[in-house]
């Protein structure tokens, strides 16, 4: 039937967001208005879905792209790499299955991917987490889940951020040497890779052509590129923040305790952050009983800080979302092992702990930015921590499910069969999967390896950035959201009922819908800066069953790059050319004829008035549906008495005079 | 004069919202898509509603050509189209045309085809109904805003 002639107009963008694209795609980001222009790009084969979601994400203030179909979308995203920072994506697509898609973008692009799907099953819901969502929205879609996704993007560039000073390390094993005067604290981070990073330190500063010492007081340089924070400098840090409490520890107050010359806010910001997250994370490993319990989960309690003095980049690294694949190599290389076998974040049972506590000692105050990364069970390219096998049995039988997110965790490698519950079979099941993945990938990821450093390497202080404005940015708004978002990563089985609930979903999702090849229409639109007007709808279909075009109420700018999009869209920027003058005109008569169906005179709403419309109610649906009129009250009706009500409503119809819509009817 | 009548025609819309949330055939979703109204965007509610029906004719024809086959139902390709036609519901807030999707779902794993033909039936009542009514309602607003249009130019 619906063949797949679809014509999709090129993704187009404005001149600015190309720009932007190729220059400093890292700088795109974080702009003043962070997260507004956050550049999103929405795959869904519905193309209801497809434009509701472009409007509501251009509420969001995002630069939206919209696509309906999954491989447009993935060459979209290859052809202008750099040029998104999150790729939303329906699960069932007709061309390619959501979930392969997510795979494909994470390996290549590593962009934090969003499912979304009408089936909010647990299962489904399962599945997208176990194959790496960043999250999953159960349609119908909210405006206010759509304004946080840009934690998602925060979280994933932090946490490549802190991979690259690891991996820029690496290198440099020889230069560490920086001695290890934080013996007192017992935590996972590897004393070894410590030093390393250390050393990494030591040698960006002394690349930064400045001054060779390892302290950085003195900035006297304008360019005063990266901060390194020396044992000394941290431990100033540390009795700043324990003088003022960690829950009145603002960058301010620290500045002005700490009185280091040179040192600006915002070093001093970023470094919180760090080490409120480095915080979290001991906060969860201390309950395995490895360390002081000189706090526990609630931050926002007066935390001593002497027993954890140490601020460790790497065992922060360690609670982010490192894609495995690229850990793995570095671990790998980093250990002298052999490339293909599998890194085991063996603080991954310490960082499962800290996530199980994450949740619940989330500061609420602050950006989003803290909220998450605990909550991702990461795999880490520390060695192995001393109390790790332990805990996996633990956190299973406390998960109920997994956070999401690139769950090629890889847990401790041994040890999983002594889970009888479902949790065992699924890290069974991600670890498999993890490990296949790595196998296959490991070759492309790793000469990969260097493109997302590049591209990282541009923003250091986009860590800085979100971290202000976003506790600026509807701070009434994100905390809520963090809560949410994180009951759900916690324990997607039992809060997903929550999440379900609160997202206005009556849904009754009953069976299975298994993933098949649905035609339709193919629609690639886009559009860039949401100031501009860009007039109604932004679909353009191309409908090859009635062979009419129809509703092109779109003025896409066909895309240069857009020639590039290989076979049928290449079309369909041709089309879409020839249809973009008439966009206007089409526009009007897209609406209209619908009305003009109306207008024909034969549409009488009096006869589908009050009185004499009965509504059977469906006697299949489980959601009882109680419909009352005027006159008749309709109550369920038994079965049988079902298939007059369907021939009254036939012959109710067949009044009307022949359309479009009738011609459904007749056969 | 003309204000009147567009001050009657906004009380007939709103009647007419308001019964169809009463009914069931429209949900808060709906609303949302009033709020995503705006300046830059002055059709959408009705832009996206267009959109559903273009998409959603389409779903009910190859639904209906599936289920007249008589030799072998694609009961997979019609949850499938099922579905999308959930999404694309809920979506604008369709709740009965949802609700009846999701029956019909539930008929199509059982390889119902009785059930299935019944629940066809009802989808395209209830369609039909949410169509016809969605069009009395861009009428009335059409003309609420025709109404409205023509009255400030005269107090000027």
């Amino acid at each position: 039937m619906a063949a797949l002639q679809r014509v999709a107009s090129s993704v187009s963008a404005t001149a600015s967001n190309y720009g932007s694209c190729k220059g400093a795609a890292a700088d795109a980001v974080v702009s003043d208005q962070f997260p507004a222009g956050l550049r999103v790009l929405v795959v869904d084969d519905d193309i209801t879905c497809l434009r509701i979601l472009e409007q509501m994400l251009r509420r969001c203030l995002y630069l939206v792209t919209t696509c309906s179909q999954a491989k447009v979308a993935l060459n979209l995203l290859r052809e202008r790499k750099g040029c998104f920072d999150v790729v939303l994506s329906d699960v069932h697509m007709p061309d390619m299955d959501g979930f392969k898609l997510l795979e494909h973008v994470g390996l290549e692009m590593d962009l934090p991917v969003i499912m979304m799907s009408a089936d909010g099953r647990t299962s489904a819901v399962m599945r997208g987490i176990r194959h790496g969502a960043c999250d999953y929205l159960i349609k119908p879609i909210r405006e206010e889940e759509l304004k946080n996704i840009w934690q998602h993007v925060v979280r994933k560039k932090w946490n490549e951020n802190k991979e690259l000073e690891h991996s820029g390390s690496l290198e440099d094993s020889d230069r560490n040497k920086r001695g290890n005067d934080d013996a007192e604290y017992t935590s996972s981070v590897n004393e070894g890779t410590e030093g390393v990073l250390k050393g990494h330190k030591k040698r960006s500063n002394s690349k930064d052509e400045d001054d060779g010492e390892p302290e950085n007081d003195d900035p006297s340089t304008s360019k005063k590129p990266r901060v390194v924070w020396s044992v000394e400098l941290h431990q100033q840090f540390v009795s700043a923040v324990n003088q003022l409490g960690i829950d009145k520890a603002v960058p301010k107050r620290i500045l002005e305790l700490m009185n280091v010359p040179g040192l600006t806010r915002e070093n001093v910001a970023s470094h919180l952050q760090k080490f409120r997250l480095y915080l979290k994370r001991l906060s969860g490993v201390s309950q395995q009983g490895g360390i002081s319990n000189a706090f526990c989960g609630p931050l926002d309690s007066n935390v001593k800080l002497n027993a954890l003095g140490r601020f460790d980049i790497q065992a922060l690294a360690a609670s982010g979302q490192i894609p495995p694949q690229t850990l793995a190599a570095l671990h790998a290389e980093l250990l002298g092992r052999p490339a293909g076998s599998l890194v085991t974040t063996v603080d991954q049972p310490a960082l499962l702990q800290a996530s199980i506590q994450g949740p619940k000692c989330i500061p609420v105050e602050h950006g989003v930015a803290f909220g998450q990364p605990l909550v991702k069970c990461q795999s880490n390219i520390s060695k192995p921590f001393p109390q790790n096998m332990v805990s996996v049995e633990e956190v299973a039988s406390k998960f109920g499910a997994w956070p999401s997110n690139s769950l090629g965790i890889v847990g401790p490698n041994t040890n999983l069969g002594g889970m009888g519950s479902q949790n065992g079979n699924m890290l069974m099941d991600i670890l498999h999967q993890q490990q296949q993945q790595q196998q296959h990938h490991q070759q492309p990821q790793q000469s990969s390896l260097s493109e997302p450093g590049l591209s990282i390497n541009v923003q250091p202080s986009c860590l800085v950035v979100p971290s202000q404005s976003s506790a600026s940015f509807q701070a009434g708004n994100s905390p809520a959201s963090v809560n949410q978002s994180c009951n759900f990563n916690r324990n997607a089985v039992i809060d997903y009922s929550l999440l379900s609930s609160q997202s206005n979903n009556s849904s009754l999702n009953i069976g299975h819908v298994p993933d098949g090849n649905l035609k339709t229409t193919v629609v690639v639109s886009g559009y860039s800066v949401p100031g501009t007007i860009s007039p109604s709808a932004s679909s353009s279909s191309v409908n090859a069953d009635s062979g009419i075009n129809r509703q092109f109420q779109n003025s896409t700018i066909t895309f240069g790059a857009a020639r590039h999009l290989p076979g049928l869209a290449s079309n369909i920027c041709d089309v879409q050319g020839s249809y973009g003058a008439k966009s206007g005109e089409v526009l009007d008569q897209g609406p209209l004829r619908y009305l003009g169906f109306v207008g024909k005179g034969t549409f009488l709403p009096s006869q589908f008035s009050v009185d004499e419309f009965t509504a059977p109610i469906s006697n299949l649906s489980q959601g009882k549906t109680y419909v009352e009129n005027n006159g008749s009250k309709v109550k369920q009706e038994p079965n049988m008495e079902f298939t007059d009500d369907a021939r009254v409503g036939v012959s109710v119809l067949r009044q009307f005079p022949p359309n479009d819509l009738m011609s459904v009817f007749t056969e | 004069m003309l204000g009147l009548g567009a001050d009657r025609l906004r009380a007939d819309m709103n009647r007419l919202l308001a019964l169809l949330f009463h009914q069931g055939v429209l949900d808060e979703q709906f609303l949302q898509l009033q709020q995503l109204q705006d300046e830059s965007s002055p059709n959408f509610v009705s832009e996206v509603v267009n959109i559903y029906f273009h998409e959603s004719e389409k779903l009910l024809r190859n639904l209906r050509g599936l289920l007249m086959d008589r030799e072998c139902s694609d009961y997979k390709k019609m949850g499938i189209h099922l579905n999308q036609f959930i999404g694309s519901s809920s979506s604008i807030g369709a709740k009965r045309v949802r609700n009846v999707c999701v029956a019909f779902r539930a008929a199509s794993e059982q390889n119902n085809r009785a059930g299935c033909l019944r629940a066809l039936e009802l989808l395209e009542h209830e369609y039909c109904y949410l169509k016809n009514k969605m069009h009395e309602l861009f009428q009335l607003e059409q003309q609420r805003l025709l109404a409205a249009g023509v009255r400030y130019p005269m107090q000027n």
